[in-house]
């Protein structure tokens, strides 16, 4: 059995936790908690993957351009949720349907 | 092509491997289910570390860097002072400084006993070359690494713009 086998359950076992996550969780700043439990997962997976290829350093690049977009998106989310949470005093993503346009 | 084809003896490489699988997951659910958004942000960043070292036993040492500059040490630390902007810092209680004390003591003596066996040696690994890597970045993958930079730019006006945008009445 190979260990890449182990990283792959591993990621897979994360992206679950995570997915729940943002299933089960109506704060806005704790489904993106759980968004970020899956980039982390997918990250794994691309690694572990890349560590098979031909050509590792193809999957290094990718996983930092990844991380570096990452990164921006929280910049963004987090933005969102302090502004709802200043105009609502609540961050339930369910009091967003009332912002529409 | 990086030789991982290592049969799933007990060895200490396994054992690491285990013992991060295990903090990831235990920290991934705490992330989801603890009841005060600090902490759970706390835990996505031990999470980010466990990854970050599961990518150097996998041989990538320069994205578990850059992983542990660029996303636990900007973007979950930004996450955590922004939450704690939204509720008060959790009370730290007497029992959770034991816990914590001798979580300190017992990661200290795994990394201890871990570094002295000299993990690093046991599963064989080719680290792509950095002259290869910049290679790619600048030349295959320069359009991409672009496009990531102006996302970027644009990500850090566009977070301050929202931020400072005044309540409406």
């Amino acid at each position: 059995m190979n260990i890449i086998v182990l990283f792959l359950t591993l990621s897979a076992i994360l992206f679950a936790i995570g997915i729940y996550g943002l299933i089960s969780k109506r704060t806005m700043l704790r489904m993106l908690l759980a968004a970020e439990i899956n980039f982390n997962a997918a990250v794994l997976a691309l690694v572990a993957l890349a560590s098979q290829s031909t050509s590792p350093a193809t999957g290094e690049v990718v996983a930092v351009i990844a991380t570096g977009i990452a990164a921006a998106d929280v910049g963004i989310m987090v933005s969102i949720a302090m502004l709802m949470y200043r105009m609502k005093r609540r961050s339930d993503v369910y009091e967003l349907e009332e912002s529409k346009g | 092509m990086i030789a991982l084809d290592i049969a799933l003896t007990l060895n200490a490489g396994t054992v690491l491997f285990f013992i991060l699988a295990a903090a990831a997951v235990i920290s991934a659910i705490l992330v989801v289910e603890h009841k005060s958004l600090t902490y759970s942000a706390v835990f996505l960043a031990i999470l980010g570390m466990a990854n970050a070292t599961l990518f150097v036993l996998l041989g990538f040492t320069f994205i578990a860097i850059f992983f542990i500059s660029v996303y636990i040490g900007a973007a979950v630390t930004f996450i955590l002072f922004s939450v704690t902007m939204f509720e008060e810092a959790p009370k730290v209680e007497t029992p959770v400084r034991i816990v914590a004390l001798v979580s300190v003591i017992l990661v200290a003596a795994l990394l201890a006993i871990g570094f002295s066996l000299n993990i690093g040696s046991e599963i064989p690994f080719t680290s792509p070359s950095y002259m290869e890597l910049a290679n790619l970045l600048t030349q295959k993958y320069g359009l991409a690494l672009i496009i990531a930079s102006l996302t970027l730019i644009t990500t850090l006006i566009e977070a301050i713009t929202i931020a400072r945008k005044e309540e409406t009445k």
